[in-house]
């Protein structure tokens, strides 16, 4: 569960790893070390300063890392992981820190690898349609440096002004036009990793199938736990010849569920079909530019490819709208009007602050097929808990963002709101999807990673992570459940003289 | 043979095989056994025939869930009264499998609209070493819980266990289809079209270049969606590559063009498939040229758009194709490329490593290997380096 502001719950801390205890401050020696690799500016160890980095874009979930370190480039990182490895400080990854299950949340005394700086662009080849950049660049970067050419970046975080590529290939990040063109997965070739001892392996590339194990598809989605990105390889997109977009709304998110299920069944796929409740509506009314009179649903969508193709689907989608009792189904009169849309959908949830302080956002996924069931359901959950849910999301991929409202200066509200949402997450699953479409496990959803697999399941994942950082030097704590164990060492396992003496433990 | 009935029945036959410290290999519908090194001989042969159940097909959220010994063929069946289809268009729909699609990591030309087994694999149940049942994944388009071990096991080549059922993604079935070809284009026009099409912003489903002689080859071009856009974008590849011949006034041009990459893919003795950038084909051509020489019946199929080919044909002497594969690779893996065996008489296969030289992330590999398989007893020596 992802909560907007400080609520900490007794749930949410019960599957805490024991790392989360407070730390012991880190020696000025080691410190030092530190700082001669990256630089002293580059190197916080400032118990003020690292008050910036106890939490990402989850706020209730904290602890205070023992250094943050921002290296500039992959050499910085290889000596940076190897001291931290060699003192026996968990690593965790941060890009730009708008994660929102707690994926960068450090553990407590930790080493915070900020790659924030490592923001190069590095290769660009148009005409094998792939480019190569370093984990810092954020997400729109990319798009923008292509857009002359006439070329893009597919998956598009409602964040991308503000997420780093190393982030989105950690959380494996979606977005509203992943329906058509997939997910960060489907557009990463290759990477660059640094694993735990410090080596460097390089995991697929510009050229497809490299013979072997697809390890790059390991790490797109392993939440830093499996290494550090140093380098990524993306593919890009030629832009379609054209893209129109199409706003419908209807008196009941049932009727809007219900036009999805057609859109589908009709065999169009458009690029993106994203849902808002009235709540919502209500949140972006005015960022959206354009006259909602009383709604209670609509679908913004945009079909794009060729112009033949596109003046189809869109007729065809438009009339299936109406045959599900779309109100009105209009297109925006310009490029300005079509943006504000878009803006609105994708502020949806800072917007909120304006209905309520305080939000819950879930991110469970359901068959297509049973949003207008679903939805029913959840207005159902939302009267029984009396809160508030506004939903805001990617229809098409029937990936649900009920974002459960609360006042935390009400007393009972945040217990009520949770209750609410860890329900409505356990109704996805009962409708046989999942916990989390796009926003991760992280540390926020572990606890229901064993409501979505058998223990069996876990155990076998756990075979992968043990096989890339057997003792769990990355981001321990997130994902799973319980902390869990690598079995035997590979190799022989030589004490450092530092733990010898005493002077550091190990995990 | 052993032909288990559930996956319940997998688990059983792999925890004995445990016990008795045998060695396994799976069998499909052993499209794909030529694929990958020669290994020590099995004790145990573990066949998906009987596992061939659909367990969940939900025709309005476009997913399927069935057992991994049902074929594509089968699939297609299923899928066509719904307007639906599996984009993965591999050879030998009649008897690839499922789960032998998985192990391959399988695709066909419309990889270029779709993607391949990779991409359109959502969820899967793995029988492990041991006889754990593991699922991974979900039934939903949309997933990030947990590891993807769908992507892991994907083109493993059951080195890390019996894929026992899969989940997949399926998609409308076009409206309709229309192929364009551009005859004798040599390497260099190959590259253009690509060029060209992208220009036109012009989204074929397929594009394969066929080898028709020494450095020729005709270009087929597959456009696929609603009647309207179909025939409109036919019209323009016309339009911009003037010397195209539109199959819409000869659907059988289409026809012949696609049965005949479907046998590049699937006849002669040795088969190989290679990967570089799509701009190198002239490098490509290159290199192949010489083992293209050697061969009788020489073809050869290029996905343009890709990066990926195929090259097959019958052998006329083992040291002139052993010599002209060892300098392909070795051009191609320059090139930052690769070059697979797919089949090859025992002889070749036993003098040629199925995929070349160990990758930086070999050591990686092996560790993965071991943590799944520590005896090393599934396909024991067939996945790259020996796993």
């Amino acid at each position: 569960m992802t909560r907007k502001a400080g609520y900490v719950s007794l749930a949410s801390m019960s599957h805490a790893d024991a790392s989360d205890t407070a730390a012991a401050p880190l020696s000025r020696h080691l410190v030092q070390r530190f700082a001669s690799i990256v630089g002293e500016a580059n190197c916080i160890s400032d118990p003020a300063q690292l008050v910036t980095y106890e939490c990402d874009a989850l706020p209730h979930l904290r602890a205070r890392p023992g250094i943050v370190v921002l290296p500039k480039d992959r050499d910085e990182v290889v000596q940076v992981v190897r001291l931290a490895y060699e003192a026996g400080l968990a690593v965790v990854p941060r890009g730009s820190g708008t994660g929102l299950s707690g994926g960068a949340t450090p553990s407590a005394g930790c080493l915070l690898l900020g790659l924030s700086r490592m923001r190069r662009i590095l290769e660009v080849d148009l005409d094998n349609a792939w480019m190569r950049v370093e984990p810092g660049v954020i997400n729109l970067d990319i798009t923008k440096r292509l857009a002359p050419h006439g070329y893009y970046y597919a998956p598009d975080p409602s964040s991308a002004q503000v997420c780093s590529i190393g982030g989105n290939v950690a959380e494996n990040s979606g977005g509203a036009h992943c329906l058509k063109y997939g997910f960060t997965t489907h557009h990463v070739l290759g990477l660059e990793l640094v694993l735990a001892d410090g080596s460097v392996v390089e995991l697929g590339g510009p050229v497809l199938d490299t013979p072997g194990y697809d390890l790059r598809g390991a790490v797109v989605g392993s939440e830093g736990t499996l290494g550090v990105v140093t380098m990524v390889t993306v593919r890009i997109c030629r832009a379609p010849e054209t893209t129109r977009t199409l706003l419908a709304t209807f008196k009941s998110t049932a009727d809007a569920g219900n036009a999805v299920s057609l859109i589908i069944a009709g065999g169009i796929l458009p690029a993106a079909i994203e849902m808002m409740d009235q709540l919502a509506i209500d949140a972006v009314r005015s960022i959206m530019g354009v006259h909602l009179p009383e709604v209670t649903a609509l679908l913004l969508m945009d079909v794009d490819g060729t112009l033949a193709e596109v003046e189809h689907t869109a007729a065809k989608a438009s009339e299936r709208c109406r045959a599900a009792g779309a109100l009105e189904v209009r297109q925006p009169a310009n490029a300005a009007e079509r943006d504000a849309m878009w803006r609105g959908r994708k502020s949806a949830f800072t917007a909120m602050g304006r209905l309520c302080p305080n939000y819950i956002v879930q991110d469970g996924v359901i068959p297509r097929s049973q949003i207008a069931r679903v939805l029913t359901e959840i207005a159902r959950l939302s009267e029984h808990y009396a809160v508030r849910v506004a939903n805001v999301f990617h229809a098409g991929d029937g990936n649900l963002h009920p974002l459960v409202l609360y006042n935390a200066s009400i007393p009972d509200e945040a217990r009520r709101a949770e209750a609410c949402s860890g329900e409505i997450v356990r109704l996805c699953l009962s409708a046989g999807g999942s916990i989390t479409g796009e926003h991760g496990v992280g540390k926020d959803k572990a606890a229901y990673m064993g409501e979505m697999f058998s223990e069996t399941d876990l155990e076998t994942m756990n075979l992968l992570r043990c096989a890339f950082d057997p003792e769990r030097r990355f981001n321990p704590g997130k994902v799973f459940p319980t902390p869990r164990l690598c079995g035997d060492q590979p190799g022989h396992y030589k004490p450092h003289a530092a733990e010898l003496d005493g002077r550091i433990g190990r995990g | 043979m052993i032909e288990p009935g559930s996956i319940e029945e997998c688990s059983a036959q792999m925890a004995k095989a445990t016990r008795d410290r045998q060695r396994v290999a799976f069998v499909g519908g052993g499209t794909a056994l030529g694929l990958g090194n020669l290994g020590p001989e099995p004790d145990v042969q573990l066949g998906t025939r009987r596992l061939d159940r659909v367990v969940d097909y939900a025709p309005e959220d476009q997913v399927i869930v069935a057992e991994a010994g049902l074929t594509l063929a089968r699939l297609a069946e299923l899928a066509a009264p719904n307007a639906q289809w599996f984009g993965v268009d591999a050879p030998q729909p009649e008897r690839a499998t499922l789960g032998g699609l998985v192990a391959v990591g399988a695709f066909g030309p419309r990889r270029t609209r779709y993607g391949g087994m990779r991409e359109l694999l959502l969820g899967l149940t793995l029988v492990r070493a041991d006889g754990a049942i593991a699922h991974s994944g979900s039934k939903v388009v949309k997933n990030v819980a947990g590891f993807d071990l769908p992507k892991v096991v994907c083109g493993s080549l059951g080195s890390l266990g019996l894929v026992a059922r899969v989940t997949l993604r399926l998609h409308p079935a076009p409206e309709a289809s229309q192929t364009c070809i551009v005859l004798d284009a040599s390497s260099a026009d190959v590259v253009d079209a690509v060029r060209a099409l992208r220009r036109a912003q012009l989204e074929p489903s397929s594009l394969v270049a066929l080898r028709r002689g020494a450095g020729r080859f005709d270009v087929g071009a597959r456009f696929e969606g609603f009647e309207r856009g179909v025939r409109r974008d036919a019209e323009r590849f016309v339009e911009i590559l003037p010397s195209a011949r539109h199959a819409g006034t000869d659907p059988s041009l289409g026809d012949g063009f696609w049965r005949d990459h479907a046998t590049t893919r699937t006849e002669g003795e040795l088969r190989i498939r290679v990967a570089a950038l799509p701009t190198d084909f002239g490098h490509v051509e290159g290199l192949l040229e010489p083992l293209l020489g050697s061969l009788e019946r020489p073809r050869q199929a290029w996905y343009a758009g890709l990066g990926l080919g195929f090259a097959s044909g019958q052998l006329t002497s083992d040291a002139r194709a052993l010599e002209a594969l060892s300098l392909a690779r070795a051009g191609l893996m320059r090139r930052g490329g690769s070059l697979v065996v797919e089949a090859a008489p025992k002889a070749v296969r036993a003098a040629f490593d199925a995929f070349g030289a160990a990758p930086g992330a070999f050591a990686l590999m092996r560790e993965l290997k071991r943590r799944f398989d520590p005896d090393a007893r599934l396909n024991s020596g067939r996945f790259i380096g020996g796993l």
